[in-house]
């Protein structure tokens, strides 16, 4: 018998005691796993015991079920992520999300970074919406230091935030079509997206990953060639809407496979803490920008839009109307747009006073907030951040069993989650 | 640079703050009617108002915040958990929303250090799920009676919590690496002393 070379492991060293030992003795190998999972390795389950009673229920298998994995390499995870679905033939059974794949410890970092320079780090978090990711941070760390950003900053402010709902919202009525199967309404989508960013980056100097706001206003001012631009995009941008409307709204397929899809009422939302568009599709009116009027909402018109149906094409239908809505804005914003300064002053380097505080904005996927405490240091001593999607994540196993593994995707697509925040 | 590295504020500091008059005065007053009997610390901001409250309570004073009908803070906004240091406490911080009161809620919990130990609220909400889970995965608190307390973002198999402040990144090693910290929280690293010795024995043979 030869005997087997380990690499010796840094986390087990126990384990690579054992099998020395047991090589010594002329004995085989230690099975890598135990109990109830032995023998099931080559299918994808953990070489470990059940942790939790939760993890027990969905890896055990009954008679006939098996597990597949759906990612982490997946082209409609949204990033890398794992499902793991328990299916019975082509019915899914159980779900369980696995997370982590992205995670990239922003918190941690944010926490040794000042505060100017956090903005940085929390844009490719949710990386369609990055200028709301940065408007949270900005509201927190302007409560915590205790300045106000100029009128103007707050109104271009508005305008950003509403340009990115609408690519954001956009790009979700082509990914939904996408994890169906078609192809059509990405390219449409992604053409609208394409002229937003251009625009946006006309404003920040950046297409992606903005990195706009400031502690105290916002980095540029919106000039008359900005104007002019958002002017020309505002001439066609319903345009590129309503061609992926007209593909998907009435479209017969379409319907079929959503109304009646991923049913969540609005109780079972608020429970799960499922927010934004997903939650008012389901009869909830909760929107922050109503709720909790940050920045210059109180002084807009607008009303909570809800649906009834709280299936995949109430939330599909919630996406379109609130492009609307946000176009809306947009005009209001436009008009009323102050002339002024667009930047308080702030010193490079802020050490507020210690305190703490909380900030909400209604971010594309819903309720997106930071808690941050100063403790006087030129850093946050806490940095947290509630990513929306990364809740929402959780109706995936109330959703899905019952349903046929074909349909994960299109439920899942109509949450519109971002790894980029889920994973942080 | 020199002047970003000056001593911080003792952490007992945090959370002095004037009692401003806010809008939100009708909620300070109905809380602390609600809980008298809990002698809950309350404070007010511009739009928030605090709650402090034992760990042990949080359930039963979340249930009776979401339950009474002239409270109705029926919306979990977010649950976090904050390492105040080595030497001092957790605290894990509720958010919550009502659409009767125009403040948010912030109720916080404190936990011991070192027994870090709190009943689950997935009771309350079952969202709460995920939010526990990271907490037990970036501070390692623990909450009983959840049934799916697991790590979320770090491998199953990887024992430190990163978020404590005793865990340090690799830059911050000038403040002292690992100094105090208690084995199960140090961050990982490579036990370089085999191949310190056998690099020292190969030169000693040539």
């Amino acid at each position: 018998m030869t005997s087997e070379v380990r690499i010796p492991d840094p986390l087990h060293p126990e384990r690579t005691e054992e099998a020395r030992l047991r090589a010594a003795a002329g004995l085989a190998p230690a099975p890598s796993t135990g109990g109830e999972y032995a023998g099931f390795e080559s299918v994808g389950l953990p070489d470990r015991p059940p942790q939790t009673e939760r993890e027990r229920e969905v890896y055990t298998l009954d008679e006939g079920e098996m597990l597949v994995n759906i990612g982490p390499q997946h082209p409609s995870t949204h990033g890398v992520m794992r499902l793991v679905a328990k299916v019975r033939g082509e019915v899914v059974v159980d779900i369980d999300p696995v997370l982590g794949y992205l995670h990239r410890g922003i918190e941690k970092l944010c926490e040794n970074a000042t505060y100017t320079t956090v903005m940085t780090y929390v844009d490719p978090m949710d990386y369609l919406s990055s200028m709301h990711n940065e408007h949270a941070p900005a509201i927190a760390f302007e409560k915590l230091y205790g300045v106000k950003a100029p009128r103007r900053a707050e109104y271009i402010r508005a305008l950003v935030v509403e340009l990115n709902r609408v690519f954001s919202h956009g790009l979700m009525m082509g990914f939904q079509a996408l994890d169906m199967g078609g192809l059509t309404p990405i390219l449409y989508a992604f053409i609208n997206r394409d002229e937003v960013v251009d625009l946006l980056a006309s404003i920040s100097g950046q297409r992606m990953l903005f990195n706009f706001f400031r502690v105290g206003g916002v980095n540029f001012d919106a000039n008359d060639e900005f104007f002019s631009r958002l002017g020309t995009w505002r001439a066609g941008v319903l345009k590129t809407i309503e061609m992926n409307e007209r593909i998907l709204t009435d479209n017969e397929i379409f319907r079929g496979r959503t109304i009646g899809m991923g049913v969540l009422s609005g109780s079972e939302a608020m429970a799960l803490g499922v927010t934004g568009p997903s939650l008012r599709a389901s009869g909830v009116p909760f929107d922050v920008r109503k709720a909790h009027p940050y920045s210059i909402y109180s002084e807009l018109e607008f009303e909570v839009i809800t649906h009834t149906g709280g299936d995949v094409y109430a939330r599909y239908l919630q996406r379109v109307a609130e492009i609307k809505q946000s176009i809306h804005l947009i005009d209001q914003i436009v008009d009323k747009m102050p002339h002024g300064p667009v930047q308080a002053q702030v010193p490079g380097i802020i050490r507020p006073k210690p305190g703490r505080a909380y900030a909400a904005v209604e971010s594309p996927r819903g309720l997106y907030s930071v808690y941050a405490i100063s403790d006087g240091g030129p850093n946050p001593y806490r940095f947290r951040m509630r990513d929306p999607s990364f809740v929402s994540l959780q109706a995936m196993p109330k959703l899905m069993p019952g349903r046929l593994i074909a349909d994960t995707m299109a439920v899942m697509a109509s949450f519109d989650p971002v790894m980029g925040g889920v994973d942080k | 640079m020199a002047d970003l590295r000056r001593p911080r504020p003792a952490a007992k500091q945090l959370g002095r703050r004037r009692d401003l008059s806010a809008p939100a005065g009708a909620l300070v007053r109905l809380l602390l009617d609600r809980f008298a009997d809990l002698a809950p610390t309350v404070w007010t901001d511009e739009d928030t108002v605090e709650v402090r409250i034992d760990g042990e309570r949080n359930v039963e004073v979340l249930a009776r915040l979401r339950d009474d009908p002239e409270l109705n803070f029926f919306m979990l906004a977010d649950a976090a958990a904050v390492d105040y240091g080595p030497t001092e406490h957790f605290e894990v911080v509720y958010h919550l929303y009502s659409d009767l009161h125009p403040a948010w809620l912030r109720v916080r919990a404190r936990v011991d250090r070192a027994d870090p130990h709190l009943p689950t609220i997935t009771g309350l909400w079952e969202g709460a799920s995920f939010h526990e889970r990271e907490m037990y995965d970036m501070m390692g608190i623990v909450f009983d009676g959840s049934r799916d307390l697991r790590r979320i973002y770090m491998s199953p198999d990887y024992r430190s919590f990163p978020q404590r402040k005793d865990f340090l990144l690799p830059d911050d090693a000038a403040d002292s690496p690992a100094a105090g910290v208690d084995p199960l929280e140090r961050p990982e690293t490579w036990d370089l002393s085999r191949f310190v010795e056998a690099a020292t024995s190969s030169e000693a043979e040539s």
